[in-house]
């Protein structure tokens, strides 16, 4: 019995994200999926003397020609890549074909595998299936999301090592650290008058925080995990022509913003994401806001906020030749009553001269709580300043410290991963406190075992019932 | 061999028709009669011998660290165990007292022949239920269904439902030294051709071993060299219907004693190993590593030097004294020589040798969890015939099979406790779905969810289970609906009743290291202070009416556990999830693709009941579950997407 019996065929999808782009890919899985490549794709080129792509071994390629069967029509040149079951990703007889990345070419030639009998693969069914066909563990499955979405290199040097088993090995160690204690416990409990009882619970205790340094430092890898997977974000912000598309370009490395000295050019967020010393960075240019009674710009202050607050750094900008009182002003607008150490004030355009109400303003940001000061200019040389890589440093402090007290070279990614930590931590803490404040043994190893529960599901040795589902549910098609 | 059958063996007599017939009257059999007879059936109770029913051939002592639990979880559904317990008991203790609620265990010293003599009394005043004397070597089947069981006299007898309680019975020997009796415990007569009824039939066997110590006089014994073990007064019965009503343990009690072995006990234990049958390889069948025999512990644990053993009395008036801890199967001339090596014991007379006892037993990996036969119809086998240890775990396993075969009977739906409900729950979930190596011993680390399984909320979780059985009469069942009901308003007035943080209540709180509220605060809120108690509130709470012990533990707990347990039973209600998930019963799980090969394989052979019995069943990965639970649910979508 086929673990797809509700549809048998095979099933296909690009694996790559859509849109235009160099290369794409198709992939196609399922038994049967050779005889059907057989009847669109030609043979032009191959290690083997295959003819057809069902007699070619499996890991083997051939630069081919996809055409549409009902015309003999060519749509693309392909390099098509065979895997034969169960020596494939799924387990199952298994193509993937690399196209040009045009809309049109992808969208023919998934038309022409769909009229010739196979079927758009569901969401995540290509993991679905090697993990049902046992070729991928829980974790690795979520690794590979993780992989699917890491979008810098640090992310996939991360991802790797979770599907080596690293995250696995070091939660193996907090596990074995609790079995430990609760082996004790069990001592305590279930041989009261047995003379190798140990006297109190101290190593029950001092095992348990071992445990939970191990958890906790996990858990607060995430900070960088979550970086890494999505992002750190930057709002960059100030009164319009204060020189943010400038330093955008700047930090971004290419001109990416257009930087325009006509006020306003701005005017919505824009949104960019690049690499800052391998830290993946999202800079949000907010527009700029000038003050006046205009609803739109009220929605726009509105806006800037709100860009503030879901970022974890805000650079606000103060330009040489705008009035004081106007970016004091502004400043209070954006962040008064805010925590605001992650706020930056620069002077921008310094190569212009200097604001004659800095003062002023220094004493607004120091009003405010904001502390971290810097100095750019306007033109090209903006690139080598001391100001720029005062900033660039503040990104790199802001990405170590987001990993909280974690030491470990271990950068869990998954939100889930995190949840799960962040929780079993919590109770190991519970656990903790309920020895100190001299509660019951039975109490301290009941929320033990609910934190090894929460570590079981990372690890998969705790069986949920809702997990598959939502694992699969986080793939993207494709893949 | 069936009814016809048997009827043409030499000298055979039809000797009558019963609904049920339960074999063996150790405390598995005796609980499993009286469910049976009390659900309505017409029982026969089979014993070798009369006067040893509910014998207690081991320890004088029922109850203890988890077993505790079970005997008061067998009363709350409407067993027989704790009654008779409390009526024979000399000595109570409540074990793990500074442990937490969770783990506080009940335990007893019993007058061994007070015991046996009240079990009879009990049995024979029962409806329904009638005793035989006899010795049963043929259970009678007929087309893999039960259909009856033969006496070695060959008085045949019909029943649809037989439940087999054979005890360590079956094909026993006991074992001292080079020393080999043909016999069952105490020297009693053992059961013979059973098994071997039950291995034609298709049932599979297995083989253990289990031991006992030495029994002296005790005005042989110099007390003043041992240390003395007093019982305690201010804890509850086991049974919940005595205490409800206001019993108590006795007032009178009897002491206990604890000494340590000695280096000589070492040395002729050293001096006499080739002599253990158990290293010169007599003894064959497994024993338990939880109760091992003192040459066991030198052997296995040689950086130890001395060993606790407990001295315990069997009886009031009896000076027969049992040595917990002291089992052995050495030759009787070593056994003697280690009691004189016991400091105290130097002169002490040996009145009953210790001994090893090997024996048959089902393997319980062919049982189902309503205790009854996965081969046989009808069949039901009960606790150490189930490869368990302990009479708690028998009686626990007896009530079950009783109350399964009753139900079976009569055409209702059968009772299986799971693991969330009950400790009985664990137990036979462990046996069935695991299976076991060695004699199981029922401990509180094996259940998952221990801090709601205790010994004073039994009632709470089973007897109204108990009641809807009908092993539980209306006139208990309103006394425990009137005990909750006082418990859950008092937990009502405690959170509702706020008092402000006077000086007086200041002092009171730091008498006891806590400290004083910022603001007026409930009276639950201060209980739930680790320091504070319901009692030492008594002065402050002015609005406080008498209430019974067994009410203000409750209210007590639950209030101050009540973050752990609601823990807990987020944890349970995870659990249900793939408990909930049934199984259909004709699923090739060798055909599922996906499912490794030994999962596969052992699937097939297991037939687990729910996703979460498979979850247990050894060989099968939580990566083998997925894939189940991925099946289950495409067949869903199968069968829903069929019927569009």
């Amino acid at each position: 019995m086929d673990m797809t019996v509700s549809d048998s065929r095979p099933f296909c999808a690009c694996s790559t994200p859509p849109g235009t782009s160099g290369i794409a890919m198709i992939r196609v899985s399922g038994e049967g999926a050779g005889k059907i490549l057989d009847r669109c794709i030609r043979i032009i080129r191959t290690s083997s003397d295959a003819e057809r792509i069902s007699d070619m071994p499996g890991y083997t390629s051939a630069y081919a020609e996809f055409y549409d069967p009902s015309d003999k029509s060519s749509i693309d040149k392909v390099i098509i890549t065979r895997y034969t079951a169960p020596h494939s990703y799924t387990g199952s007889e298994m193509a993937d074909i690399s196209c040009h990345g045009g809309t049109a070419v992808k969208q023919e030639i998934l038309s022409v595998l769909i009229s010739l009998g196979m079927r758009y693969a569901e969401p995540g069914e290509f993991t679905k299936t090697a993990f049902t066909a046992g070729k991928l563990d829980i974790n690795e499955a979520e690794a590979v999301m993780s992989v699917i979405n890491a979008e810098s290199e640090a992310a996939l040097k991360a991802a790797n090592s979770q599907l080596n088993g690293r995250l696995s090995k070091r939660l193996a160690e907090a596990e074995d650290l609790l079995y430990r204690a609760m082996a004790l416990i069990e001592m305590i409990v279930e041989f009261p008058e047995h003379d190798d009882t140990p006297e109190n619970d101290s190593e029950v205790i001092s095992l348990t925080t071992e445990a939970r340094d191990i958890v906790a430092g996990l858990r607060d890898s995430y900070g960088k995990g979550r970086i890494l997977t999505e992002s750190l974000r930057i709002a960059l912000c100030g009164l319009p022509n204060s020189g943010k598309s400038s330093l955008l370009n700047a930090l971004a490395g290419y001109d990416r913003a257009i930087v325009t000295d006509i006020p306003g050019t701005t005017r919505d967020t824009l949104e960019l994401t690049t690499q800052i010393k391998g830290i993946p960075v999202t800079l949000i240019d907010t527009a700029g806001i000038r003050r006046t009674g205009d609803k739109v710009e009220a929605i726009g202050v509105e806006r800037a906020r709100q860009a503030c607050a879901d970022s974890d750094l805000t650079i606000y900008l103060a330009a040489c030749d705008e009035d004081a009182d106007e970016i004091t002003a502004q400043m209070k607008e954006l962040f008064e009553n805010n925590d605001n150490s992650k706020v930056t004030l620069v002077f921008s355009k310094s190569d212009l001269g200097i604001n004659p109400g800095g003062d002023k303003i220094r004493q607004a940001a120091q009003d405010l709580n904001i502390t971290a000061i810097a100095e750019v200019s306007s033109e090209e040389t903006i690139r080598d300043e001391a100001g720029l890589a005062q900033l660039k440093d503040l990104i790199t402090d802001y990405y170590e410290k987001a990993g909280g007290s974690s030491s470990s070279d271990i950068i869990v990614l998954a939100k889930r991963h995190s949840d799960l930590l962040a929780a079993a931590a919590e109770q190991l803490d519970m656990a903790i406190s309920t020895a100190t404040d001299g509660l019951g043994v039975d109490i301290m190893s009941s929320v033990i075992r609910a934190a090894l529960d929460n570590i079981g599901k990372i690890t998969g040795k705790t069986v949920s019932a809702e997990l598959a589902d939502t694992i699969f549910a986080g793939f993207c098609i494709g893949k | 061999m069936n009814i016809e059958e048997a009827l043409k063996t030499e000298n055979a007599y039809y000797a009558g028709e019963f609904d049920a017939a339960v074999v063996g009257a150790g405390h598995a059999g005796c609980e499993a009669a009286h469910a049976c007879a009390k659900l309505g059936l017409n029982t026969v109770l089979f014993t070798l011998h009369l006067d040893s029913i509910a014998n207690l051939p081991c320890n004088p002592s029922i109850g203890g660290t988890a077993k505790g639990q079970l005997v008061r979880e067998i009363d709350a559904l409407g067993g027989i165990m704790g009654k008779v317990a409390d009526s024979c008991c000399i000595q109570m203790r409540m074990l793990n007292r500074s442990k937490g609620p969770a783990v506080y265990s009940p335990r007893a010293q019993m007058d061994r022949n007070s015991y046996s003599h009240a079990m009879k009394c009990l049995l024979e005043k029962t409806d329904k239920l009638l005793i035989r004397q006899a010795h049963i070597t043929e259970l009678l089947t007929d087309d893999g269904r039960v259909c009856g069981v033969m006496t070695e006299s060959h008085a045949v007898y019909r029943a649809s439902k037989v439940v087999i309680c054979s005890g360590t019975y079956m094909e026993s020997r006991t074992i001292r030294g080079e020393v080999i009796a043909l016999t069952g415990p105490d020297g009693l007569s053992r059961s013979v051709g059973l098994s071997a009824s039950l291995a034609e039939a298709g049932v599979p066997l297995l083989r253990f071993k289990t031991g006992t110590p030495v029994r002296v006089n005790g005005r042989t014994v110099d007390f003043e060299k041992l240390t003395r073990q007093d019982g305690e007064h201010d804890i509850p019965p086991f049974s919940y219907d005595n205490e409800m009503r206001g019993g108590k343990v006795p007032e009178e009690q009897v002491p206990c004693w604890s000494v340590w072995t000695t280096d000589e006990t070492r040395e002729v234990i050293e001096a006499n190993m080739d002599r253990s049958p158990l290293y010169s390889g007599v003894i064959t069948g497994i024993g338990p590593r939880y109760c091992p025999s003192i040459e066991d512990k030198f052997m296995r644990f040689a950086d130890k030097n001395r060993h606790q053993i407990f001295v315990e009395p069997l009886g009031r008036d009896t000076e027969e004294m049992y040595l917990q801890g002291f089992s052995t199967s050495l030759p009787e001339e070593v056994q003697i020589k280690m009691v004189h090596s016991l400091p105290g014991l130097e002169h002490a007379h040996v009145q009953r040798s210790a001994y090893a006892i090997e024996y048959d037993l089902v393997d319980p990996l062919s049982v189902r969890p309503t205790l009854e036969s996965k081969v046989i119809e009808g069949l039901y086998t009960a606790g150490q015939v189930n490869g368990s240890s302990g009479y708690e775990e028998a009686a626990g396993q007896g009530i079950i099979a009783g109350i399964n075969a009753a139900l079976s009977f009569l055409g209702r739906k059968p009772l299986i406790l799971d693991r969330s409900q009950a400790y009985i729950g664990v137990l036979i979930d462990d046996l069935v779905t695991k299976g076991t190596q060695e004699p199981y011993r029922m401990m509180t680390s094996r259940a998952e969810y221990r801090l709601f399984l205790r010994q004073d909320n039994c009632d709470l979780r089973l007897t109204p289970i108990g009641h809807e059985i009908g092993l539980v009469d209306d006139e208990r069942y309103k006394l425990f609906e009137e005990k909750y009901k006082k418990i859950d308003e008092e937990k009502e007035r405690l959170a509702a009743t706020y008092i402000a943080p006077t000086d007086e209540l200041a002092e009171l709180l730091e008498s006891v290291g806590s400290v004083r509220p910022p603001s007026s605060v409930s009276l639950a809120e201060l209980i739930r202070r680790p320091q504070v108690s319901y009692e030492l509130l008594a002065t402050v709470d002015k609005g406080r009416k008498p209430l019974p012990d067994d009410v203000i533990f409750a209210v007590q707990t639950d209030i101050k556990y009540e973050g752990y347990l609601k823990l807990e039973k987020d944890k349970i209600a995870k659990f249900a999830e793939l408990e909930n998930k049934k199984l259909p019963r004709d699923i090739d799980y060798e055909a599922i693709g996906g499912l490794r090969l030994e999962a596969g394989q052992k699937l097939n052979k297991m037939r687990p009941e729910n996703v979460g019995q498979a979850s247990r069943i050894s060989g099968v990965s939580p990566a083998d579950i997925q894939v189940l639970l991925v099946y289950l649910e495409l067949k869903k979508r199968e069968n829903r997407d069929g019927r569009q």
